[in-house]
């Protein structure tokens, strides 16, 4: 993560090509550490980039037109530039379009390069001779302090508490290796402070690995232990699939939604 | 494959269930195939997002002429299920208040 090794390619101007610098891009930024999210970024605003200098730069003409890409990490930032011999057009200087306009009067074009700037954290273009360089840098996030567990952001999901045995947990996005810790000191957290009925509404959750489901488990049988329940809702249908496969709709309560599920809370006396 | 359209036709909704990945090269095709469905009359569409692992900006310009396209004859494009990535690059768009997005393709279909 540390070495700045650089990592080049080179294209033809062509829009058939573009996938081909998105994977190598994907790669790189994959080597370099950045999440998952920060990937998506990279590659989404290399491809704008991309098919803006083939469509525009160099009008669709391919012959013996290319791009040149590399791809350096430092410690702390993923640095793209995109290179080609088109005429010197700086996109940074065009204005963007508007994204609070109502539909009927939405500009078509431009967002190409409205998402690269919002996406990268910055954006440089130059012209040098004959040739457009334009550099993006993704910054990489400190790692976590050492002894934090699993090194891994060691936040908590969002927890709103209900009354003194009662709590609503919200995860949000992949419950994969990376996530599920988080996860589990949030479930852990609650339990450890006497909430022994825990809703989990997993709506805004995408995916759940086999980690994330081991975590549901371990707090289901420690709030069982404790005459509580943890009760899931809002499962997603890819979700629902998974819990069918693994069994776990039997083991545990699902409602279609968080308010459903409140709703058949038993009542406290 | 790169990217698979599945068409389907139900009582009131023309369905779109879109698979892998949408860009530059292919997006036209997408709206296409939205096209033809306005084409044969049907203006009530939904475009189920939830295998599509990755979008840019030209699978959203085809979403936003076809939407525009619908309006006019009254009827509507909606969206169900997009991923975490692709619901962030609607809304950095400004998108999500332009069209109504579902958490799943029963509440989208259900919801015309």
């Amino acid at each position: 993560m540390s070495e700045t090794a650089t990592s080049r390619l080179a294209i033809g101007a062509r829009l058939e090509e573009v996938r081909r610098a998105c994977d190598f891009v994907v790669e790189a930024a994959e080597r370099a550490g950045l999440d998952e999210r920060a990937i998506y970024h990279c590659q989404m605003a290399v491809d704008e980039a991309l098919t803006n200098v083939i469509e525009h730069g160099y009008g669709f003409r391919d012959e013996g037109n290319t791009i040149e890409l590399t791809c350096q990490a430092t410690a702390d930032r993923f640095v793209i530039t995109i290179e080609d011999s088109s005429p010197a057009f700086n996109p940074l200087t065009h204005e963007a379009p508007d994204p609070t306009e109502p539909l009927d009067s939405r500009e078509p074009g431009g967002w190409g390069i409205y998402f690269i700037r919002k996406l990268m954290d910055d954006v440089r273009y130059e012209r040098i001779g004959h040739r457009n360089r334009l550099t993006l840098v993704k910054r990489i996030p400190a790692p976590a302090l050492a002894g934090s567990p699993q090194g891994a952001e060691s936040g908590l999901f969002p927890t709103r508490e209900l009354d003194a045995h009662t709590a609503v947990i919200t995860p949000a996005g992949r419950l994969d290796s990376n996530n599920s810790p988080q996860l589990e000191r949030t479930l852990e957290a609650q339990l450890g402070s006497g909430k022994t009925w825990l809703f989990v509404d997993m709506a805004d959750v995408e995916y759940i690995a086999s980690s994330g489901l081991k975590v549901l488990v371990a707090a289901w049988r420690r709030a069982r232990d404790q005459h509580g329940d943890v009760i899931l809702s809002g499962l997603q249908p890819r979700l629902v699939e998974i819990f069918e496969m693994v069994g776990f709709d039997m083991l545990f309560h699902v409602y279609p939604d968080l308010d459903s599920a409140l709703a058949a809370r038993p009542v406290k006396r | 494959m790169v990217m698979e359209i599945n068409v389907s036709e139900m009582r009131r909704v023309q369905l779109f269930e879109v698979i892998g990945r949408v860009d530059s090269t292919n997006a036209t095709e997408l709206g296409t195939a939205m096209d033809r469905a306005v084409d044969d009359g049907k203006s009530n569409l939904v475009l189920d997002l939830s295998g599509v692992e990755y979008m840019s900006s030209a699978g959203l310009r085809e979403m936003v002429r076809i939407l525009k396209r619908v309006k006019r004859v009254g009827g509507d494009l909606r969206i169900a299920n997009p991923s975490e990535r692709v619901r962030e690059v609607l809304e950095l768009a400004g998108l999500d208040s332009v069209f109504e997005i579902y958490p799943t393709q029963v509440e989208a279909v259900g919801s015309f």
